[in-house]
C-alpha cells in the first residue's frame, strides 16, 4: 500500500489532469471515478485531493468553477484550461516513454 | 449539519489562513463533499454517527488538510512580491538618493505609503498590503517625536493624550492583522525594531532620541541598505509556501539586519541596546501568534 502511494504520490497531478480533461468533474466525483477506472487500484486519499487540486488551479491547469445542481445545491466543477491540454499531452507522451522502457526490461523475454 | 462535522469544518476553517473570499470557497466544496459522501453512507446503512465518523477519518486531521490547502494559496505571485517591497524600496531610495533632505520628496513618500495601504484596506487587503500597513505607525512616531518638543509643563499632553492614543492605535492595527494571520502581522512589525535601531543610532550623544542630522547624513546610505533587506524579506516571504519557513525568514532577517545596523554604527549601538532590540524584535515577531491563539480562545470560549 506504502509503494502504491508512493507511485501515485508522482502521478496523482497527470491523473487528475485526464479525468477532468474527459468531463468537468467534482471533487467527491474524481475521487469515485478513479476508483471505478483504476478497478479500486488508485484510492486517493481524500484530504489530499482538494490541496491538489487547488495546486493545479494555482497553477492555472484546471479552472474552478460553481454550478447550480436543479436540486438547489451548489458543486464546484472543475475544467481543464488549455495550458493543462498542453500539460497533459507532454505527461501522456511522457507516460509512455516511461512504460515502453519498463516493459523493455521487467517482461520476461518470450521464448 | 451534525455537529461533529461542523466542528471538523470549523477546525478547518480556523487553520486556513487565507482571505475571506479563499476561505469561503474552500469550506462550501469541502461541506458540499462531506454532505455527499454523508449521504451515501447513510444510504449504505451506517447511523448518523458512524456516517460522519467516517467521512472525517477519510478527509483526515483538519489542520493538515488546512496546512496543506494553505500552502496551495499561499504563494504570491512576483507581481505581489513586488508591491509587497515596494514601502522599503521607497524608503531605502530616500536615503540611498538622499531624497530624505527634499520635504517634498518626504511628504510624496509618506503620502504614497499612507494611500497604498488606505487603498489596499478597501480593496480586499491583498497580501502585499500587510508591508504597507506597518507604515500607518509613521505618523503615530512622527507625532511622539514633536511632541518632544513640547515646552516644559505640556507633559500632560503626552501621557493622557498621545500615549493612549497611540497604544490604541498600534494595538487595533494588529488584532485587525492578527485576525487574518498572526504572521502578516510579524510582517507588518519587523521594520520596527530596525528603525528604532537607527534612531538610536543617529541620536546625539548622550541625548535619546534627539536626532542629529550629521549623523543620519552620514549613515544614510547605510539605513537605505537596511530597508533594502526589509524589502527582500518582504518579496521572498511572499513567494514562501510553508509557514515555518517564512517564521524562519523573519527571525532569521531582523536579527540579520540588526547585526547589521550594529556593525555600520561603529559602535554607536552598545551590546545593551543591541540586546533590548533583539528582545523587541523577538516580541514584535512571535507576540501576534500569542494574540492569535487568545483571540481564538475568546471565540470558542461560548460555544463551549
Amino acid at each position: 500500500m506504502a509503494q502504491r502511494l508512493e507511485l501515485m504520490k508522482g502521478s496523482s497531478e497527470s491523473l487528475l489532469l485526464c479525468l477532468i480533461s474527459q468531463q468537468p468533474m467534482y471533487g467527491y466525483r474524481i475521487i469515485k471515478e478513479l476508483e471505478k477506472r483504476s478497478q479500486g487500484y488508485f484510492k486517493f486519499k481524500e484530504g489530499t485531493l482538494y490541496p491538489a487540486l487547488h495546486r493545479l488551479e494555482k497553477a492555472g491547469l484546471i479552472r474552478g468553477k460553481w454550478q447550480m445542481l436543479p436540486s438547489g445545491r451548489q458543486r464546484r466543477y472543475y475544467y481543464i484550461t488549455d495550458k493543462g491540454h498542453r500539460l497533459l499531452v507532454v505527461k501522456r507522451d511522457q507516460w509512455q516513454d516511461f512504460l515502453i522502457a519498463m516493459n523493455l526490461i521487467i517482461q520476461p523475454a518470450s521464448a | 449539519m451534525i455537529t461533529a462535522l461542523s466542528q471538523y469544518l470549523d477546525s478547518i476553517r480556523d487553520n486556513l489562513r487565507l482571505d475571506l473570499a479563499s476561505e469561503r470557497e474552500v469550506i462550501d466544496e469541502l461541506q458540499t463533499h462531506i454532505e455527499d459522501e454523508f449521504q451515501e453512507m447513510r444510504e449504505a446503512g451506517l447511523s448518523e454517527e458512524e456516517a460522519a465518523n467516517t467521512c472525517i477519518k477519510f478527509l483526515g486531521s483538519a489542520k493538515l488538510v488546512a496546512r496543506q490547502i494553505y500552502e496551495a494559496h499561499s504563494q504570491g505571485t512576483w507581481k505581489q512580491a513586488l508591491m509587497a517591497s515596494m514601502p522599503h524600496l521607497l524608503f531605502a531610495l530616500l536615503f540611498a538618493l538622499n531624497w530624505w533632505q527634499g520635504i517634498g520628496w518626504l511628504i510624496i513618500t509618506l503620502g504614497l505609503v499612507l494611500s497604498m495601504a488606505v487603498y489596499g484596506w478597501l480593496h480586499g487587503r491583498p497580501v502585499w498590503l500587510f508591508p504597507w500597513r506597518g507604515y500607518y505607525l509613521l505618523p503615530v512616531l512622527v507625532a511622539g517625536l514633536l511632541l518632544l518638543y513640547l515646552p516644559k509643563g505640556w507633559s500632560w499632553l503626552t501621557i493622557l493624550l498621545y500615549l493612549p492614543l497611540a497604544l490604541w492605535l498600534v494595538w487595533s492595527v494588529t488584532v485587525q492583522t492578527v485576525k487574518r494571520d498572526w504572521l502578516y502581522s510579524a510582517l507588518m512589525m519587523l521594520p520596527v525594531p530596525i528603525i528604532l535601531g537607527w534612531f538610536l543610532a543617529v541620536g546625539k550623544e548622550g541625548k535619546f532620541l534627539e536626532l542629529s542630522l550629521e549623523h543620519i547624513r552620514y549613515f544614510a546610505p547605510w539605513i537605505g541598505l537596511s530597508f533594502l533587506a526589509l524589502a527582500v524579506t518582504a518579496a521572498a516571504f511572499i513567494r514562501l509556501r510553508q509557514r515555518w519557513l517564512r517564521v524562519a525568514l523573519l527571525l532569521l532577517s531582523g536579527f540579520l539586519t540588526l547585526i547589521m545596523v550594529a556593525f555600520y554604527t561603529g559602535g554607536r549601538l552598545g551590546l545593551s541596546a543591541f540586546l533590548v532590540l533583539t528582545l523587541i524584535m523577538l516580541g514584535l515577531l512571535l507576540s501576534p501568534a500569542l494574540v492569535e491563539r487568545r483571540l481564538r480562545h475568546g471565540k470558542q470560549q461560548p460555544t463551549s
